[in-house]
């Protein structure tokens, strides 16, 4: 009998201290014999005790395994549970679940990454992907652009991980919706960085962040000439079982779990999708 | 040789019948409690406990094989080890007096619990399983099981199908469990004759010309793959809507559930699969508070497009059968015969 919601067990390696809001908890499974493999874009089912679960996606590239990241922002009952964890604490996963980007359509593409707050966490994921491929002549992407907003400079996430993309050829910009004294950088919304980019048809942008984020990038977006087709996001929807069963997820005849949460513009269009709404 | 995908069994057998079954597996079949209420309940002694075949069950199959609350799992946490193990297992049950309507939501909650893999605890207990229907002679007051195509009598699904003949019962084996019983039990039957034949036929025509309600299920559903729907239609039905969930869990082929952790113990706890409902407040509200859905104009949305216009435009029919359950228990009135109704007679713009 194939037990659906039995979770395996895994041991929190590392703990990263991103932010007062946010954690990345690096995991290795326990028992090393179960094979787990996965793509950029796909999350777990998290359990923490007492907590039950909760649909996360990984951070790390798939070319980190054994090692699994999850980046996780104190949200409710089980994140704030999992900031109380310690390295060397047992939470348990299963998964992974739902459809990854297409990674094959980036070959030889502009990426251009947009990402407000936590919203990078599954964007991280296929940034690192990419970058591991970057030597590789049958599947490097051309470019890699990464416009990423966050509320003040101490809500910025990923600072190390930024500044190392940046050194292997990342073009990074960060911005701040408010800056305090000692920000240098950019002030304002990442929907004031994006017109300062080129977008050409060789352009696939991946956006991931807040809800009215992801309006207005995907609006703009296409404002300036990126086809739907090449226009990405990942839905983030309240989820209880991952499998496509529980309803939770359901969006307009669709199971975000299993028919995301990786979204193409043009399959979006298709639904009935709050991220669109006027 | 006798065929044995139909027999007749005299109502004087079914009593000895249902006797030997119960040597074998759990007997399941619709009593009349103390209260008044019918229920499908385990019999325990077949000679003290009547089964009642005269009044619709008021809640379905679902709880047998999606509990209102079920274990998934259990979990202990002993130093530092986080560890689960699996649920009970599912005994072997026959479930008796079963109605069209009901089993054909069983036929729908199969095809959900199988993708992508089979629910474990779900098909444990459907394995398990051996249905046996009574096709319906006299609808009850809300049923609309023809327009729904999930009744009066079945074509196909059921171990067994029973169709009450006045003295006798015609009975129908299905592939398998069924036509096995048949065979191991063939001394309880006989022979089906040609006024057999010809009464259950006429029966048939008598039921389909019952149905007191005329619900536009097709039209409905044929409507929704076209067009919008109008907002004032939400907004009507929501206003009504209070929340209750009662629908949802009468509702044969509702199958929305939470999983929640239930601690006992510091160390120790289980997994819970629970009922739940799309028309709920919190079904959608994510950490943190950001909610998708606007209850407020959309509290049914939801529930009718899903078992109207996607799971029709999925599986090619609708996912309501007409059992008429959620017309009795919504105090709102904004069941989805309202729907159907308000959807159907509405002016095309």
């Amino acid at each position: 009998m194939n037990n659906n919601f039995i979770p395996s067990p895994a041991k929190i390696c590392e703990i990263i201290h991103e932010n007062e809001q946010i954690s990345t908890f690096r995991l290795k499974l326990i028992n090393t014999s179960i094979p787990f493999s996965f793509l950029p874009g796909q999350f777990l089912m998290l359990s923490v005790p007492h907590c039950g679960e909760a649909a996360i996606s990984i951070s790390s590239s798939p070319t980190a395994l054994p090692i699994i990241d999850l980046s996780i922002r104190k949200a409710g009952t089980l994140t704030n549970a999992m900031h109380m964890m310690k390295a060397g604490n047992q939470v348990g996963i299963r998964g992974p679940y739902g459809n990854p980007f297409p990674m094959k359509n980036f070959v030889n593409r502009d990426l251009l990454f947009v990402a407000g707050g936590i919203g990078l966490a599954p964007l991280k994921s296929v940034i690192d992907y990419c970058l591991f491929h970057s030597n590789s002549v049958h599947d490097a992407a051309q470019s890699i652009t990464l416009l990423y907003g966050s509320r003040s400079p101490s809500d910025i996430a990923f600072q190390s991980v930024t500044s190392n993309w940046q050194e292997q050829g990342v073009n990074c910009r960060l911005t701040v919706d408010e800056a305090d004294t000692d920000w240098q950088g950019n002030v304002g919304l990442v929907t004031d960085l994006l017109p300062r980019h080129n977008v050409t048809d060789n352009t696939t942008a991946l956006v991931c962040g807040p809800p009215v984020m992801i309006r207005f990038i995907i609006a703009q977006l296409s404002a300036m000439g990126c086809q739907d087709e090449a226009i990405f996001t990942t839905l983030e929807r309240h989820m209880k079982c991952g499998v496509g069963t529980c309803g939770h997820c359901h969006l307009d005849g669709k199971m975000v779990c299993m028919d995301g949460p990786v979204f193409s513009l043009s399959q979006l269009k298709t639904m009935d999708v709050m991220e669109l709404a006027q | 040789m006798i065929d044995l995908k139909e027999l007749i069994l005299s109502k004087d057998n079914l009593i000895p019948l249902l006797r030997k079954l119960k040597k074998d597996a759990r007997l399941i079949a619709p009593i009349k409690n103390e209260y008044g209420d019918t229920l499908f309940s385990e019999i325990d002694d077949i000679d003290a406990m009547k089964i009642d075949l005269h009044n619709q069950p008021q809640a379905s199959l679902k709880p047998f094989f999606l509990p209102q609350q079920e274990t998934l799992a259990g979990y202990t946490v002993n130093n530092g080890e986080y560890s689960f193990t699996p649920p009970d297992k599912a005994q072997d049950t026959i479930f008796f007096g079963v109605r069209s309507c009901d089993l054909t939501a069983l036929l729908y909650m199969d095809l959900i619990f199988s993708k992508p893999s089979k629910d474990a605890t779900y098909y444990d207990r459907r394995n398990h399983s051996l249905i046996i229907t009574l096709g319906c002679n006299q609808p009850f007051a809300n049923c609309f099981c023809e327009a729904t195509g999930s009744g009066p009598y079945l074509e196909y699904g059921y171990g067994l199908q029973f169709i009450d003949l006045g003295d006798r019962y015609f009975v129908s084996a299905g592939r398998g469990k069924g036509a096995d019983l048949l065979k191991k039990w063939a001394y309880f039957f006989r022979e089906v004759n040609e006024e057999d034949q010809k009464k259950r036929y006429q029966l048939f025509l008598e039921a389909r010309g019952q149905f007191t309600r005329n619900i536009q299920v097709a039209h409905a559903c044929q409507k929704l793959q076209e067009e919008a729907v109008p907002e004032e239609i939400w907004e009507t039905l929501s206003r009504r809507c209070y929340d209750c969930g009662g629908c949802a869990y009468v509702c044969p082929t509702c199958t929305c559930y939470s999983i929640d952790d239930m601690a006992q113990g510091t160390n120790h706890g289980i997994r819970v699969r629970s009922w739940d409902a799309c028309t709920s407040s919190g079904f959608t509200r994510m950490a943190g508070g950001h909610n998708p859905t606007d209850r407020s104009r959309y509290a049914l949305k939801r529930r009718f497009l899903h078992k109207l216009k996607h799971d029709y435009a999925h599986h090619g029919k609708p996912s309501c059968t007409g059992c008429g359950r959620c017309v009795d228990i919504c105090f709102g009135g904004v069941d989805i015969t309202t729907f159907i109704d308000l959807l159907t007679t509405q002016k095309t713009t």
